[in-house]
């Protein structure tokens, strides 16, 4: 290294770190990121408040809406109300579905004359409501095999492999490790040539007798250490606080990591090269990274997005080592189970870096 | 009010003279739209599963084809290797494998107890979750089906009536939530770097030395972006609308007019931010890390806030996306009116007020 380089880098580290905020910023992101996923998604479907219109009144239909409760998918509401007032609930959001049991219920019931029950839910959120009316179907099945005692002969036994837990920060520690990676070099990298160029300090640089290829790696390195920092903090905030397991070689994932990172580097440094200001420059790196995210698998499976969009995927380098991140943390897959995924990458890298380096390069002599 | 009007037409100036942030500014909610909308997917199909057949029997091949003719279930690409069926789960082919075992047939003609097996990848738990949902109720819908001769269950039958969207579309609540995601985060990145850009490159001094309070430069920086925000909203409804097709039951009028209040809270929020810091690079991670995240998972946009924990559920009281979503829904979907949502317009005010007075004393205390 070239004392011009550790000077750039320097002056740089220098910069970034001169605001308190960019600190606090940099420390906390990983773990509140952390910590929302941890503890926010959680896409099951239980405790549905479920308003209960029971005209029957009989011992059988009470019974009916207690095995509804206890099965925790729904929290029934029995305070009597008149049936006019069951859409207020729906739209004010107090309640998701209501059973509406009718006079009758328990005389069909003990004459097999398989009764009835109305289910009216609040449709909009439509997920929720479908497996909801399934949760439902089951249940009642459940209670009338139960009242006749009939059992039925078959049974599914599951055995759940790498997250038996199913501990939705287990999958996700993986994929903020890839976000924070992507997010944090493409923003700053990108913003931090476009201020010296904003606020005028690129001529000053360019006058000292640094080199192009300097200037370009002095700026790069200290957000790539900075974007290995957030990885550190996420992987060592979620191992000591989530207990997440790290199955795989952490050598294997750091190293891909670094093979990763020049391309969201060279992204960076190809919005700096296309705008003028820090606006334009974050307005461009905002959206790549909303665009590298959603088209990652992070969020959703890539399976149930339109073919159309799961073409677009492959455009995407973020999927590619989110796939990995899992793969290795996960199910400790090894160099030969990701071969496809490193080939991608290391062309990636090689194409974006490399056209972004050369036009630098240009702008700068 | 004159010197509000001073700054504020000078903002503007500064919005039209950058075009290349206009059209940003202006096209970035739409593709955001699409990509959001058809990218967030959560009704789970199609899912790769592999199964094991060791019975060859009638029965065998009719449950297999239940669970492929299902729209949830769908057959690996390449037939799995029997030897290790696990290597597909690896390399992420299939989902799950279903293993059913000789002695299936003929336990299920007599009655007798069977056990069905199946692996599951439960790395993403909630695929995995909903793999084991469906296949529980495929299975139970085939063995009553397939009840041996003689015996019989009576059921109860189930009359379902779905409220408001009909044939439950996924798009339909979800995309209205999304107007509100977009809606902040543009806001509070559009005003989060005006302040902090006047002290980088030292205009700010110039402004303080003109004889305006702090309130009024505040007020002055907001004004016009209420307006590209508005457009922004405007713009993001029409694309839901058209692309999505989601029902707009309730008056529009009503639901402009909270857009107003909530994109004027999310503004404040970035005029907060950048009160607070020196540099546009600090004002815009700031102002991501405190919209997207929060906004999208506290909520409710897609994970419901009651079943987070008591903390969280305390703390998305002063995410203004959850009331502005709470609102949207209601208006779009199901045509609530103001009797029913006036309370959350009036906590969109209280924190816009409080996030505006911060803001104020913040930026007081930096020029004092």
């Amino acid at each position: 290294m070239s004392r011009a380089l550790i000077g750039v880098v320097k002056k740089e580290f220098i910069q970034i770190l001169r605001d308190r905020n960019m600190i606090r910023i940099i420390f906390l992101m990983p773990v509140i990121q952390l910590l929302l996923f941890g503890y926010v998604v959680n896409i099951d479907v239980k405790n549905l408040s479920l308003d209960v219109y029971d005209f029957d009144r009989t011992h059988e239909s009470r019974e009916l809406v207690r095995s509804v409760g206890a099965s925790g998918y729904f929290t029934p509401n029995d305070t009597i109300m008149a049936l006019q007032h069951l859409e207020d609930n729906f739209k004010r959001s107090s309640s998701d579905m209501a059973i509406v049991i009718p006079p009758g219920f328990a005389h069909d019931l003990m004459n097999r004359e398989n009764p009835s029950v109305s289910l009216i839910t609040d449709g909009s959120n439509a997920n929720q409501t479908a497996i909801g009316i399934g949760y439902m179907g089951r249940l009642m099945q459940i209670f009338i095999s139960a009242y006749y005692g009939v059992s039925i002969p078959l049974d599914l036994r599951f055995d759940v492999l790498y997250n038996p837990e199913a501990e939705s920060v287990y999958f996700m520690v993986p994929g903020i490790v890839a976000t924070l990676l992507t997010m944090v070099t493409v923003m700053l990298t990108s913003m931090a040539i476009v201020r010296e160029r904003e606020l005028g300090t690129l001529e000053q640089l360019m006058v000292t007798p640094i080199k192009g290829r300097e200037l370009l790696l002095g700026k790069l390195i200290p957000f790539a250490i900075l974007g290995f920092l957030e990885t550190i903090i996420a992987l060592t905030f979620g191992v000591l606080w989530f207990q997440v397991p790290f199955v795989g070689s952490s050598v294997l994932l750091f190293a891909l990591a670094g093979l990763y990172l020049v391309t969201p580097l060279g992204i960076g440094l190809f919005f700096s090269n296309v705008t003028s200001t820090q606006q334009q420059a974050m307005f461009f790196a905002w959206f790549f990274s909303v665009f590298a995210i959603l088209t990652s698998g992070f969020f959703t499976p890539i399976s149930n997005m339109p073919t159309w969009m799961q073409y677009l995927t492959y455009l995407n380098p973020m999927r590619y080592f989110i796939e990995i991140t899992r793969a290795i943390m996960m199910k400790g897959a090894g160099l030969q189970d990701l071969v496809f995924q490193v080939v991608m990458l290391a062309i990636y890298g090689v194409a974006v870096f490399g056209l972004s380096a050369m036009r630098f390069s240009k702008r700068v002599s | 009010m004159r010197k509000i009007k001073f700054i504020a037409v000078k903002e503007f100036y500064h919005i039209l003279r950058d075009p290349k942030s206009l059209a940003i500014a202006i096209a970035m909610p739409i593709i955001m739209t699409l990509l959001y909308g058809y990218a967030i997917n959560l009704d789970i199909k199609n899912i790769n599963i592999a199964i094991v057949d060791y019975d060859k029997t009638i029965e065998s091949t009719e449950l297999i084809d239940a669970f492929y003719a299902s729209p949830y279930f769908s057959r690996p690409e390449n037939p799995v290797s029997l030897s290790d069926p696990q290597a597909a789960m690896r390399s992420d082919d299939v989902t799950a494998v279903l293993y059913i075992r000789p002695g299936f047939a003929e336990k299920l003609r007599n009655g007798q107890t069977y056990e069905l097996g199946m692996t599951v990848d439960g790395s993403d738990n909630n695929l995995g979750a909903a793999v084991m949902n469906y296949s529980k109720a495929l299975v139970n819908t085939f063995i009553l089906e397939h009840l041996p001769v003689g015996v019989e269950v009576p059921q109860v039958r189930l009359a379902i009536q779905n409220l408001y969207n009909p044939d439950l579309e996924s798009s339909h609540f979800f995309v209205p939530g999304l107007v509100a995601i977009i809606l902040m985060m543009i806001s509070a990145l559009l005003t989060s770097i005006t302040i902090a850009r006047e002290k980088e490159t030292g205009t700010m001094e110039q402004l303080l030395t003109a004889p305006v309070t702090p309130w009024q430069i505040l007020t002055g920086k907001i004004i016009p972006y209420i307006g590209l925000a508005l457009l922004d909203a405007v713009l993001v409804l029409v694309a839901a609308r058209l692309l999505f097709n989601v029902p707009f039951v309730g008056s529009q009028i009503l639901l402009l007019g909270f857009a107003l209040i909530y994109v004027a809270t999310a503004l404040s929020l970035g005029v907060l931010v950048s009160a607070m810091v020196k540099t546009q690079q600090v004002a815009m991670m700031l102002a991501m890390m405190l919209t997207m995240l929060p906004a999208v998972m506290l909520s409710g946009f897609i994970f419901a806030v009651k079943n987070m924990p008591v903390v969280l559920q305390l703390l998305s009281n002063v995410i203004p996306a959850k009331f502005f979503v709470t609102i949207i829904r209601g208006i779009a979907l199901k045509g609530a009116g103001l009797d029913v949502l006036a309370m959350q317009g009036l906590y969109l005010i209280i924190l816009m007020t409080v996030l505006m007075l911060i803001a104020g004393k913040k930026f007081t205390r930096r020029i004092a």
